[in-house]
């Protein structure tokens, strides 16, 4: 708690306490069937019909006080987030399920706004006289006089991205137990050098209600199935670590057979090759990165750069290119919330607006920035649904979902095929960036040293570094295949983490610092 | 304050005992923090956060689980509390899931370790507001101030009070407080870059921030000296770390100390103790008890008595973090589970005099991601930080690596300066390795 945050921009795949080196997957994308659910249409109150929260006690005559507080001392927008969040895990460990915790999180955040100053201020009491508190709190970031809460709320209607085939809240906790105990003896049987099993089965159950001043009123639930499984295996005195993370929003159903077979084959697989890994080389080198997680490059390189907040306040090494060249006309980079099922997806944003899919790069032209409502003033231009916060306890900022690389015209092979001396990078850990000089950073935990033209022998924990505008002009081929990944990355800003989504065809980066080592 | 808390703990302990727990443990914190921040001479955000947050231990029919929540309407919490036991009784037992030996309950310190400020409670906005200004009046009053683009400043005042108590007879609670204030400044390169760095001081006490421009004048020196940086070719080099950049490193260096990583068998030092797993110069301790210490506490998060401990004492390894279940597991006394105050050994020398000896090598200012294997002990960290020459800081460099094994690399540490840096739980000066591999062009 006393770390500095201010500079803090960096992602992380998500790990049970004290794992460190569980990876992502390449594979399908990790969807439900994208079937929207039919909804009523649009009402108007009075009789405001909130499905989840008027059992918490929340009605118009709570959100009217809320805002009207908010807006006393005359800020032009005000918002209420009302979160409930269910959070369960069950944890194996030495083949016993013998680890659960659950926790609750309720509560309501109330912000006021003038211009690009923010008030702001949470309770965890759902009440009135709780939230005219908060209120009054969030509005001394404005000093004049009292502007009125809307005579009206509108409850706007959603996508249903990810719906829960089987909720959470009804399904006991007798019912998941199989899933760990099952996944367990299936590593143990995929290699005899296995010695250590951990899994952890998560899930979270909840709604989020965003109310603002403008009478909006959206009311979105938010399933989330999470899954984190690291082993250990041992071969001649010598260990290695190595797992697998995955994580979607959905209910039950997410953790079907075909999906754990897979997990429980690729934890064994990534794990048991690193007992033939060498170290990896230094220095400058050419660098293909496999479809799937790779696109946590995009990520560094340039996503949290296009973050509008950093731009108007003129500190990204973006901050003066839109319309320039940026990268070679193969490249086209998009970040989108609206991948049905992703670990990154929304319904709405976190102040009630509606997410695109959001072009950053097109064809080799900077685009568009990811815009909050802030931003989106400043700039003049419309909300890109990228205004999202880690819970009802923080204010929104722009924040990324979903980010993927366009596909472009080369094969996989022939990409790799074309590089003399290099590696090859398929799984990640972390990464990390500085937003002005652009510098970045990806750690690999799974890939090959590629030797004329073929891949040879693994490599694994070493850390590239790069400088995001210049990295990606060097990205010169494109692979045709688009590979989302299902692992549960979150990212991480200003103290705040947010779940995200990463995809990429095979690329490769023509030349890029290898921090390995010389033994 | 602290009467009512310890009442409500227990009113807790009651529910989950009537709910069916044959022990448990319980926790309740309280807090207050006022985040201020601003940028380039106006206000950005001002968020003020009351909080408070239950958590239970339960321990029903030889099996455990644990839940926390912030909803504690009565109600609700019932609710909350038998579905949680009956959560529990469908897992596995667990015959070394059990409260701490009262035993370790005793001998709790009594000396006032100086980490609650009653003062912070008079701080208003416009005490608040006067420090984000003096951040940037700093950060804007020296040589070079031209070529700022930008500076954010940040202060933070947080005042919090624990209690807990168990079933099998812990009861404590104290009151805890810190305020911080941050600067973060960015500079126009001349290609476009924008590269920043920061400056930042946490104390316990207002009284102990440091005086007024000192952080923002800092942070705009550090951002300045960003200029020009760029990367220079591999090798093996003498590499100076500095004292800020520490905390990074040393978070690596002791995860797989924990109970979970050695019985899990993801930890380096598995069957090391006793043994060098370092340079000589390295001594590494616990201080839980470090008057006004950012990570100072009576108890641990078990109820566990917390004395200074030696982890690694002239290179040789002392001591793990056990907590009392993964103790339990591998047949050993419980310690405590995590890091309180880690404290590096100081030297008596100063970071210049570390940096005067040096004839070919780096010093590195900041760690840039990477990670470490816990088992493996391999790293690979990205760093920005200083050519060394003769003797003297020149070029500034950035997007360079630097990589190793935990039980090679801190063999390779052959001084320790006098530099503690004090704003972190992690305290360490600078250090200087010897032959350490490092990627460039």
């Amino acid at each position: 708690m006393h770390d500095s945050k201010l500079h803090r921009r960096d992602l992380l795949l998500a790990a049970a306490a004290g794992l460190v080196g569980c990876t992502g997957t390449t594979g399908t994308p990790s969807a439900s069937p994208p079937k929207p659910a039919p909804l009523p249409p649009a009402k108007t109150t009075p009789g405001l019909a909130l499905a989840y929260f008027a059992a918490f006690g929340v009605d118009e005559k709570l959100i009217r006080e809320g805002l009207s507080a908010a807006l006393e001392k005359g800020a032009e927008r005000a918002d209420l987030y009302f979160q409930h969040r269910v959070t369960t895990w069950l944890t194996l460990e030495d083949g016993e399920v013998n680890r659960a915790s659950t926790s609750v999180d309720l509560g309501v955040g109330v912000r006021a706004v003038r211009g690009d100053q923010t008030g702001y201020a949470y309770t965890e009491e759902i009440g009135l006289d709780a939230i005219r508190n908060a209120g009054a709190t969030a509005a001394v970031v404005a000093n004049g006089a009292s502007r009125a809460a809307p005579e009206s709320f509108r409850v706007g209607e959603l996508p249903r991205r990810f719906p829960a085939k089987l909720a959470w809240d009804g399904v006991p906790v007798g019912k998941r137990l199989p899933l760990l105990t099952q996944l367990d003896t299936k590593v143990r049987a995929g290699d005899s050098r296995i010695r250590k099993v951990s899994i952890s089965l998560g899930s979270e159950h909840g709604a989020i209600l965003v109310v603002d001043s403008e009478g909006r009123v959206f009311e979105d639930l938010l399933p989330m199935a999470q899954l984190y499984l690291s082993c250990t295996a041992e071969d001649k005195g010598r260990r290695e670590t190595n797992g697998y993370n995955l994580a979607g929003r959905a209910g039950f159903e997410f953790f079907n057979e075909e999906r754990l077979a897979r997990v429980a084959k690729e934890a064994v697989a990534r794990t048991v090759i690193l007992f033939e890994s060498v170290a990896a080389p230094v220095g400058e080198m050419p660098v293909v990165l496999a479809a799937g997680a790779s696109g946590i490059l995009l990520h560094e390189a340039i996503g949290h750069g296009m973050e509008a907040d950093f731009n108007r306040k003129n500190t990204s090494i973006y901050a003066d290119k839109i319309g320039k060249n940026v990268a070679k006309d193969l490249v086209s980079i998009v970040d989108d919330g609206t991948l049905p099922g992703a670990h990154g997806s929304i319904d709405v944003d976190d102040e009630g607006n509606a997410p695109e899919k959001t072009l950053l790069v097109d064809k080799g032209v900077l685009a568009t920035y990811l815009h909050d409502s802030i931003s989106a003033r400043h700039y003049g231009v419309k909300p890109t649904g990228n205004g999202r916060r880690e819970s009802f306890r923080f204010a929104p900022m722009p924040r990324m979902r979903s980010t993927y690389m366009l596909p472009g015209p080369h094969e996989a092979e022939e990409i790799i095929r074309s590089v003399k001396k290099g590696i090859y990078c398929s799984r990640f850990t972390n990464g990390q960036v500085e937003i002005g000089a652009g510098d970045f950073t990806f750690y690999v935990k799974n890939g090959y040293l590629i030797e004329d033209g073929k891949l040879t022998r693994p490599i694994t924990d070493v850390n590239l570094i790069g400088n995001g505008p210049k990295v990606l002009e060097r990205v010169d081929m494109v692979g045709r295949e688009l590979e989302f990944d299902d692992g549960g990355w979150t990212c991480g800003k200003n103290g705040q983490g947010v779940p995200v989504s990463l995809g990429m065809p095979a690329v490769r980066v023509s030349s890029i610092t290898v921090g390995g080592r010389k033994s | 304050m602290s009467e009512n808390l310890l009442d409500r703990a227990k009113d807790a302990l009651t529910l989950a005992k009537k709910a069916g727990a044959a022990d448990a443990a319980t926790s309740l914190r309280r807090s207050r923090e006022v985040i201020t921040k601003w940028r380039d001479g106006k206000l950005e955000n001002v968020s003020d956060a009351v909080s408070r947050a239950l958590s239970i231990q339960l321990y029903v029919d030889g099996r455990y689980g644990s839940m926390s929540t912030s909803d504690l309407r009565k109600a609700a919490l019932e609710r909350f509390v038998g579905d949680a036991v009956a959560m529990v009784r469908a897992l596995a037992k667990d015959p070394q899931r059990k409260l701490p030996d009262p035993s370790a309950y005793a001998d709790r310190t009594r000396d006032d370790l100086e980490i609650f400020d009653p003062k912070l409670a008079e701080l208003d906005a416009n005490a608040r507001l006067g420090r984000v200004r003096a951040l940037e009046a700093g950060a804007r009053g020296g040589d070079g101030s031209g070529k700022i683009v930008s500076v954010t400043s940040s202060f933070t005042d947080y005042t919090g009070e624990i209690a807990r108590v168990t079933s099998n007879g812990f009861e404590g609670s104290y009151q805890h407080s810190y305020v911080s204030e941050e600067c973060e400044v960015s500079v126009k390169d001349s290609d476009g870059r924008r590269p920043s760095d920061w400056s930042n001081a946490s104390v316990r006490r207002y009284a102990d921030l440091p005086a007024s421009g000192v952080t923002g004048r800092d942070a705009t020196a550090r951002a300045l000296a960003r200029l020009g940086a760029k990367k220079v070719a591999s090798g093996t080099k003498t590499v100076v770390i500095e004292a800020r950049a520490m905390p990074s490193l040393l978070r690596l260096l002791i995860a797989p100390l924990s109970g979970s990583n050695l019985q899990q068998k993801q930890s380096f030092y598995d069957g090391q103790v006793g043994k060098r797993v370092a340079s000589p110069v390295l001594g590494l301790s616990d201080e839980p008890l470090l008057g006004r210490g950012l990570g100072s506490r009576p108890f641990d998060s078990e109820g566990m008595t917390l004395k200074r401990r030696a982890l690694i004492a002239a290179g040789n390894l002392e001591g793990y973090y056990l907590d009392v279940y993964y103790a339990a597991k591998l047949g050993l006394s419980p310690t405590t589970g995590g890091p309180t105050n880690l404290v590096v050994k100081p030297g008596t020398k100063s970071l210049d005099a570390l940096i005067g000896d040096v004839k070919d090598g780096f010093l590195i200012t900041a760690f840039l991601g990477g990670n470490s294997n816990a088992t493996t002990g391999a790293f690979s960290l990205g760093f920005s930080g200083f050519l060394l020459e003769k003797g003297e800081k020149r070029q500034a460099i950035a997007e360079m690596n630097v990589a190793g094994k935990h039980l090679d690399f801190w063999k390779k540490l052959s001084l320790v300066g006098s530099d503690v840096y004090p704003y972190s739980t992690l305290r360490s000066p600078s250090l200087v390795f010897q032959g350490v591999s490092v990627a460039g062009t």
